[in-house]
């Protein structure tokens, strides 16, 4: 791979609408600062049903994306490393060990540590690992967690699983009103979830435009603008943010615009983004690569459509289970193919998480499905999301190198 | 017996069982209704990890996954499995054992695949949690009805709760004394009695816990450590120590075992290579294995069946695959504080996120108490053993 240009005539576009992402995280944080002031912020997973939190009014911040943030600033290994000082292990989970990290040194982490939580919201649709990342976040701030339980599905949400997992939301509801002396009013919820509908919806636009050639978006671009639909779905602010960006992002498909300035190869991308390294895909742009499509970022595209309080928790219990990861590998695989057919992709690369064992595992046999399946070639790569010190670039060029040999 | 015999000696029973005609479940998960199996007229036996499968899995499955994968994985690919009629995975206990159960399906496709799916919300006092995984054993049981035409039989039900409360009993007896007098009794006994009826439920395997809790009982009389016995029993089963009476002289140091799905046996043999450590000084293991399987509560046989499977195991003690990190600490600590325990050594297997995340809890509830701890990660094929040993060994000298 050659190296990213430094120069005017760089080989991708900027998103004028990245400029608004700087204000809504700004206004996001000041939020949350406020909210645990407070005494009413909470912590939840990616995963986790927050239209219910929001509309009880509570402040919500995200870990995760605080530990995306802790990637991208390229100290994951000193932070994850403050984790591993207090005997958490190299081998779990980044996100969990950066969030663990800032916990315990929030004044060596000014961008990525978080307000203090009132409580701990975890939902296991996305992985196992985030009660006990939770727990012992709770043993460190004294915040309790509430599990929401969501046991992983075989192609269908069984009856059972449906009632367990709806009186799992009602608990939830009971938790956070007997913590914080509150009730969910039907009018709030209602607002929050047609808000949150529309955020999605337009989320999903945006990604669904990446079906045209050029593609408009490529898979940076959608590792960014995806923050506000992961933190903030459920809110005006939120909506408004996805309606500017639909605008550009249609623009450019009207105006035959690509991402990048010389598409020639289109790939599937599989998994979190190794945050650290987000030039992987602006050095690859230079090649002409773009990825007009990710599993990563069409894992929020759930929506929401109840009409009154019974209907939305209904939806919230259908939604919210049946998420990309919750689905088991041939979900994953058929979810990959469609993806492929849909967005005529030459090729996939799977980002094999060191610290993400749920997404991770399986992919070696997911790789062979989808070949044959769709006869598309693909190249599995090793690395991290946070911690750089398992990333090895020259390894994965080589990797990538043989990948696009086949394609070029 | 070495660890290689007693693996031997039970891979020599399992197949005597399948050619005379038994038909075997395979599970992987230590907290099954093993009463389900029988009463369908299946012998369920748990997987364990061998020795001497350490490569094999490299085509389906990366370095990072848990060790434990890898091995049962590698068993598979290498031949070394026997034919088992199923193989029972679970589900939502941890993230690489729900891969592993997809990747087995797509790779091992002749293989019969089960699956149980568990609560996580196992501390949250709330009856829907019972009714989920009643309901996900009453849908097992109708596959078992179903695939292999083979009924849920009420009679081999009871017969069945009975066993499987026999071996119970005779190991809670048997744990219990070893936490009084560890001398009483070997733990490397105590272990493969437990191995062998986990492996291989039959009555025989029975007989063998009878004799060993008959001869265990006289010498406790003679003692008069019978009803010390029965309080530290009782104090485990409900959580509550405030009743435990245990002699005033005990030999020093006594150590506890911790950690999630390690073979206590490997554990055992690990120990016994140490110089100079005798095995009095190892009082109890918390292990899936071993110490949580042994702890389980019956199901009664006056409740609905699927009910009553589904409360026995979910009142294993302790799995750290569940919800309640402070519940368990709390159990930790009366464990160590009423058994008068000096230290504790904490395995982890490699890789695996249910023990690497607990094991700081651990150490830090342990140091709370003046409990010297040490953590020992671990994987089947102990292939840093010697740096093993020399660590515990190590460990042993500094509690005196």
């Amino acid at each position: 791979m050659t190296q990213e240009r430094a120069s005017e005539e760089k080989p991708y576009r900027r998103l004028e609408t990245q400029s608004l992402l700087q204000q809504i995280a700004f206004r996001h944080g000041l939020e949350a600062m406020e909210a645990s002031e407070n005494g009413n912020l909470a912590w939840v997973t990616s995963g986790f049903p927050v239209e219910i939190p929001i509309a009880m009014n509570l402040g919500v911040v995200y870990p995760e994306q605080a530990g995306a943030i802790v990637g991208a600033q390229k100290i994951g290994p000193e932070v994850c490393g403050y984790a591993e000082d207090l005997g958490y292990s190299q081998d779990l989970c980044s996100y969990a060990r950066a969030s663990i990290g800032s916990t315990e040194k929030p004044e060596k982490v000014p961008m990525g540590s978080l307000p203090t939580p009132q409580i701990l919201l975890a939902c296991n649709n996305i992985c196992g690992t985030v009660l006990r990342w939770y727990d012992a976040i709770s043993e460190m701030t004294g915040a309790p967690v509430f599990l929401l339980d969501t046991p992983p599905l075989e192609k269908v949400q069984l009856p059972h699983n449906q009632e367990y997992v709806r009186r799992g939301v009602e608990r939830l509801i009971e938790f956070i009103g007997s913590h914080f002396n509150r009730t969910l009013e039907e009018e709030r919820i209602r607002e929050v979830a047609e808000l949150s509908s529309r955020a999605t919806k337009l989320w999903i636009r945006a990604l669904e435009a990446c079906k045209n050639k050029p593609s408009p978006l490529n898979c940076a671009d959608r590792f960014l603008t995806m923050a506000p639909v992961v933190s903030s779905r459920g809110t005006e602010h939120c909506a408004e943010f996805y309606e500017s960006f639909v605008e550009e992002v249609e623009d450019r498909v009207r105006n035959g615009i690509g991402a990048i300035r010389d598409e020639k190869i289109r790939l599937l991308w599989d998994n979190i983004p190794p945050w650290h390294t987000l030039k992987f895909f602006n050095i690859l742009a230079s090649r002409g690569v773009v990825f007009p499509a990710d599993t990563y970022t069409h894992a929020w595209t759930g929506n929401m459509v109840g009409t009154d309080t019974s209907s939305i928790i209904d939806e919230v219990v259908g939604v919210y289970s049946k998420v990309y990861l919750n689905m088991g590998l041939d979900a994953k695989v058929d979810k990959m193919c469609q993806l492929i057919e849909d967005y005529d992709l030459d090729g996939f690369v799977m980002f094999s998480v060191r610290s993400c064992k749920r997404y991770s595992l399986g992919q070696l046999v997911s790789k062979e499905l989808v070949t044959e399946r769709t006869g598309v070639p693909g190249v599995v790569i090793e690395g991290d999301m946070v911690d750089s010190r398992v990333y090895n670039a020259a390894q994965i060029e080589t990797r990538v190198d043989a990948l696009l040999e086949m394609l070029m | 017996m070495s660890y290689e015999g007693v693996i031997e000696q039970s891979a020599a029973g399992l197949k005597e069982l399948v050619e005379s005609g038994e038909e075997i479940i395979g599970y992987i998960y230590p907290h099954v209704p093993l009463e389900l199996f029988m009463a369908h007229g299946f012998t369920p036996s748990l997987i364990r990890a061998l020795p001497g499968a350490s490569s094999g899995y490299e085509e389906s499955l990366q370095t990072f996954a848990c060790a434990y994968i890898r091995n049962l994985y590698s068993q598979r690919a290498n031949g070394q499995f026997l034919t088992l009629s199923g193989l029972l995975f679970p589900a939502n206990t941890c993230d690489s054992l729900q891969n592993l159960s997809d990747i087995w399906r797509v790779r091992f496709h002749d293989d019969k695949v089960l699956r149980l799916t568990y609560p996580v919300t196992r501390y949250s006092q709330d009856e829907s949690t019972t009714k989920f995984l009643a309901e996900e054993i009453r849908l097992l049981s109708e596959k078992l009805s179903r695939d292999y035409n083979r009924p849920f039989l009420a009679e081999s039900y009871e017969s069945a709760i009975d066993l499987v409360q026999e071996f119970r009993k005779g190991t809670q007896f048997l744990y219990s004394a070893r936490v009084v007098n560890p001398r009483i009794i070997s733990y490397s006994e105590v272990v493969r009695l437990v191995r062998t009826f986990l492996s291989i439920p039959t009555m025989s395997s029975i007989s063998d816990i009878r004799e060993a809790v008959s001869t265990v009982q006289v010498a406790a009389d003679e003692l008069g450590l019978l009803d010390s016995i029965e309080s530290v029993r009782h104090a485990i089963l409900s959580g509550d120590y405030s009743g435990v009476r245990l002699p005033e002289e005990l030999e020093t140091p006594r150590i506890v075992i911790a950690g999630g799905m390690v073979e206590p046996q490997a554990i055992a043999a690990l120990m016994h290579e140490i110089p100079n450590f005798s095995e009095s000084t190892l009082v109890l293991d918390n292990l899936s294995f071993g110490f949580k399987v042994v702890f389980t509560i019956p199901p009664s046989k006056a409740d609905d069946p699927f009910m009553a499977m589904a409360k026995s195991v979910l009142s294993a003690p302790g799995e750290p695959t569940h919800e309640g990190l402070s519940y368990r600490m709390g159990v930790m600590k009366g464990l160590l504080k009423n058994l008068s325990i000096q230290g504790l050594i904490v395995c982890e297997q490699s890789f695996c996120d249910p023990d690497q995340f607990e094991a700081p809890s651990i150490e830090k509830a342990a140091c709370e108490l003046d409990v010297k701890s040490i953590r020992m990660p671990l994987d089947p094929e102990f292939s840093d053993r010697g740096r093993i040993e020399t660590r515990i060994q190590s460990f042993l000298e500094t509690l005196g």
